[in-house]
């Protein structure tokens, strides 16, 4: 019978995967395990696309010469390690080991490839962050204008975390700062529950923070990986609090980098943000709090110069009313005066008419007089003795006395009696 | 200073007073007043933001 030993059949596959196979291929694959011992050593696996279950599996190993120069190159580009569950395109020559078996020798990676798929990660996230409508929750809370209390998300161990606080610690104006460590795991796997549990610690003491800060120590490892993760960012994006990220890549942002409030590179850049913020209200309170003082003193001279001005108006307008008044003083005296004799000059009118009246009514008055003066001259003219002497009548007189009564007489009296012209003398016989 | 003052409260009162001042709105009545209040609202917001709250607390504490 005709047999072959088992290195003698593993010899013909080797030596007929070398002829037959071209040297190398470019090979799509996700990494199933990963370790590195000097060389590194992959467990790559194909997936189904709906399901997940395997449908391939290889080994593969990259010699500790190639992976002296793959590994940095990998990292710079993409901002991760190589780790389990990462989509690669690798170079690989197919090797078959009559003792070891098959397995991929890798040459090279396209680290452009692992970009795209972290990339279509992202995206799918960010994709999903936009649907729920969270997706610019965290960047929409307003920035209190005191930032002070800091609720910092690290590992203790990272020098990142001293750094930060050194920085803030020693700002050169004396800024007040608060910090809390919560601890986290910052890179590998763990990194999604671990920022996710302290996250949840921030919460519970919610009132007693102004903004959280996540930070990620410098040092060679980029295992960013674990912060594109759909729990994380929608964690993020819905925290109450403004969330500061300095875990960032030189090149490239994580999901939390997009989703977060404001994001810088390192937790110095992020001290450094803090400090300026409050140095910046600070300026505000000092720009205040001169303008004050400026205003303050400016509204003073104003009212002093206010104060003089009219001060200095008083004594011109007192001379100018007090002009105004002696000039009414004056108009009001002279009108006065002036009343006054036109009042006299009526006065003086109404005596000169009384004066006229007065001639007039006594030359009426005694020509009336005069009238009546010569009728009762006239009427004595008519009864004057002579006139009835001469009419034939005669006075009888006694002792010069007229007689008017026969009694007055005695006989033997001599009585003489008065003619109109010529006298008789008689003595009385008898009297009857 | 008021029981429940706060730093925004405090800085958004201060601006205010400092745009009326500046607005011409103040008269010279309320102006020493209002520069009083500013000055304390000045201090209480630089102490906020400054160590000197922090120390002072730390004595207290103490």
């Amino acid at each position: 019978m005709n047999s072959l030993t088992l290195y003698e059949i593993n010899s013909l596959v080797r030596q007929t995967l070398e002829l037959t196979l071209d040297d190398e291929y470019w090979v799509q694959a996700e990494i199933a395990e990963l370790r590195v011992n000097r060389h590194c050593y992959m467990e790559l696996v194909q997936k189904e696309v709906q399901g997940g279950g395997i449908v391939a599996k290889a080994r593969a190993q990259v010699w500790a010469n190639r992976w002296a120069i793959i590994k940095p190159m990998f990292e710079q580009m993409t901002g991760q390690t190589l780790a389990a569950g990462m989509q690669v395109m690798l170079k690989a020559e197919v090797t078959f080991h009559e003792q070891y078996g098959y397995s991929l020798n890798v040459t090279d990676l396209d680290p452009t490839y692992t970009l795209g798929d972290i990339a279509r990660h992202r995206q799918e996230i960010l994709r999903q962050l936009a649907e729920e409508g969270i997706e610019t929750m965290n960047k929409e809370l307003p920035l209190p204008r005191l930032l002070q209390r800091i609720a910092v998300i690290s590992s203790a161990s990272a020098a990142g975390y001293g750094d930060f606080c050194n920085q803030l610690k020693d700002n050169q104006r004396g800024l007040a700062f608060e910090t809390e460590l919560f601890q986290a795991v910052m890179q590998g796997n763990e990194v999604e529950n671990s920022v996710v549990a302290a996250l949840n610690r921030i919460a519970e003491r919610v009132d007693e923070w102004d903004v959280v800060v996540i930070i990620r120590g410098g040092g060679a490892t980029s295992d960013l990986q674990g912060f594109d993760s759909l729990l994380l960012a929608e964690n993020v994006a819905q925290f109450p609090l403004p969330i500061i990220t300095g875990i960032g890549h030189e090149r490239d942002d994580t999901v939390i980098d997009l989703i977060a409030h404001t994001r810088v590179k390192t937790p110095t850049a992020a001290a450094e943000f803090l400090i300026h913020h409050q140095e910046e209200e600070l300026d505000a309170l000092e720009d205040l709090s001169a303008r004050l003082a400026e205003q303050v003193s400016q509204v003073l001279y104003d009212e002093t110069t206010r104060l003089k001005l009219v001060a200095n108006k008083i004594p011109l307008l007192f001379s100018t009313v007090k002009a105004r008044e002696e000039m009414r003083l004056h108009r009001l005296s002279a009108s006065l005066a002036n009343s006054s004799v036109q009042y006299v000059e009526q006065a003086k009118g109404g005596v000169g008419m009384l004066e006229k009246q007065l001639v007039l009514y006594t030359s009426s008055l005694m020509q009336g007089e005069r009238k009546r003066i010569e009728l009762m001259e006239n009427k004595l003219q008519s009864a004057h003795p002579d006139r009835i002497l001469r009419l034939g009548f005669s006075i009888t007189r006694i002792g010069g006395k007229a007689v008017k009564d026969a009694n007055e007489v005695k006989a033997g009296d001599e009585i003489e009696t008065t003619l109109a012209s010529g006298t008789i003398r008689s003595i009385v016989e008898k009297n009857s | 200073m008021e029981e429940k003052m706060t730093y925004e409260k405090a800085m958004k009162r201060l601006e205010e007073i400092v745009k009326k001042i500046e607005g011409g709105e103040m008269d010279i009545d309320s102006l020493a007043a209002n520069l009083k209040e500013a000055k304390e609202l000045v201090t209480f917001c630089r102490n906020k933001l400054t160590n000197v709250e922090a120390e002072v607390k730390k004595c207290l504490d103490m």
